[in-house]
């Protein structure tokens, strides 16, 4: 049986099995046809329609039952996460998997999609280190993210001492995964 | 594919997290995973995956069978269920085999309770990963029932035992 303790490193490891079946573009359908589209209808359920409430009710549950070490903040116009441990990119991290050139894609690759529909874009940064931080907005707000600590206070991940890492990437008023840029 | 390599661990489990139990919600995507599978590469493309996965992925729960014989796989399975959430699990050792008895298998019991349409050969991935893993390490598995509770022996290879009968396994729904 596969299970689901170790689920994090078996999806990993579908990702690259995957691309090298279908190249790229099979794994973003996978990401959208496999997890935005059928696995996650519950999170589409909610954040499709109740906007930032949606967003709050369904983390508030996952990344407690994935035991995440983050920060939820929100507003009427902002939806923010700073997640200090990926319980997902931790789990590889420990166990030394690295079948796939850059796991942390996949958020995006599931969450992109799902905030097309529900009018969203978002701004987000990850440094493949288990940190990231994400910002969701409605597309016509113009609002840039928010300047470190503005949002979450102390709470930023940004403000950490291993926050900066190498090739961290950057993504601004984005919905798809790949759609960024990397910092040096 | 390059075959990973995990942590040296003396646990039974090749890869641990930091919690006790998994997050039941990842049934969903297991499930999903599938039918995607399924539905872009058909029955062979699905069997190619399960197989790949037991080979690669779970190549260090070969090797922790080949070393440590039956009682490693006796070992394996008691730890792999007891992180799985809500399973009920019957595990016994006899001299030539590991049986498996699962009473109720969590990923079944939680997609029933999520709503979700089951791929009716869900139940199928017991056999075909683990047979990718027991047989390197010589043991050969076969399962009889699913669709939320089953019995898988766990079979050392030269046994005599005949042939997994795959109308043994039950449609998952």
């Amino acid at each position: 049986m596969i299970g689901c303790y170790d689920f994090c490193g078996h999806y990993e490891w579908t990702f690259g099995w995957l691309e090298q079946l279908g190249g790229h573009d099979l794994v973003r359908d996978y990401w959208l046809e496999a997890i935005s589209k059928d696995a996650q209808i519950h999170a589409e359920e909610l954040i499709v329609n109740h906007g930032i409430e949606g967003m709050r009710r369904y983390w508030e549950h996952t990344l407690e039952e994935e035991a995440a070490d983050h920060v939820m903040t929100s507003t009427d116009k902002v939806y923010r996460i700073d997640m200090h441990q990926c319980p997902s990119k931790g789990f590889l991290i420990r166990n030394g998997l690295n079948q796939y050139r850059d796991y942390c894609d996949h958020c995006m690759g599931w969450i992109g999609p799902m905030m097309v529909k529900a009018g969203f874009v978002v701004d987000h940064e990850h440094n493949h280190c288990g940190q990231c931080w994400w910002e969701m907005r409605k597309a016509d707000d113009p609002t840039p993210p928010s300047e470190m600590g503005e949002l979450s206070g102390k709470n930023d991940v940004r403000l950490r001492d291993d926050w900066k890492q190498p090739n961290t990437d950057h993504y601004d008023r984005s919905t798809d995964s790949d759609d960024k840029s990397t910092l040096p | 594919m390059a075959m990973p390599t995990p942590v040296p661990v003396s646990h039974p489990l090749p890869y641990t997290d930091a919690k006790p139990v998994g997050a039941a919600d990842f049934y969903t995507a297991i499930n999903a995973t599938f039918r995607f599978i399924f539905n872009r590469f058909g029955r062979e493309g699905l069997l190619r995956y399960w197989r790949e996965l037991g080979t690669n992925y779970y190549a260090p729960v070969s090797q922790q069978w080949s070393e440590g014989g039956l009682h490693a796989v006796a070992e394996y399975w008691r730890a792999f269920f007891a992180a799985e959430p809500a399973a009920e699990v019957e595990v016994t050792q006899t001299a030539d085999e590991v049986c498996v008895k699962v009473l109720t298998c969590p990923a079944i019991k939680h997609l029933r309770a999520q709503g979700r349409e089951i791929v009716p050969y869900f139940c199928q991935q017991c056999h075909f990963v683990s047979e990718a893993i027991a047989e390197p390490a010589g043991f050969t598995v076969r399962v009889q029932g699913g669709n939320g509770s089953c019995e898988q022996r766990f079979v050392k290879r030269g046994c005599g035992t005949q042939s997994q009968r795959m109308e043994d396994i039950a449609t998952a729904s």
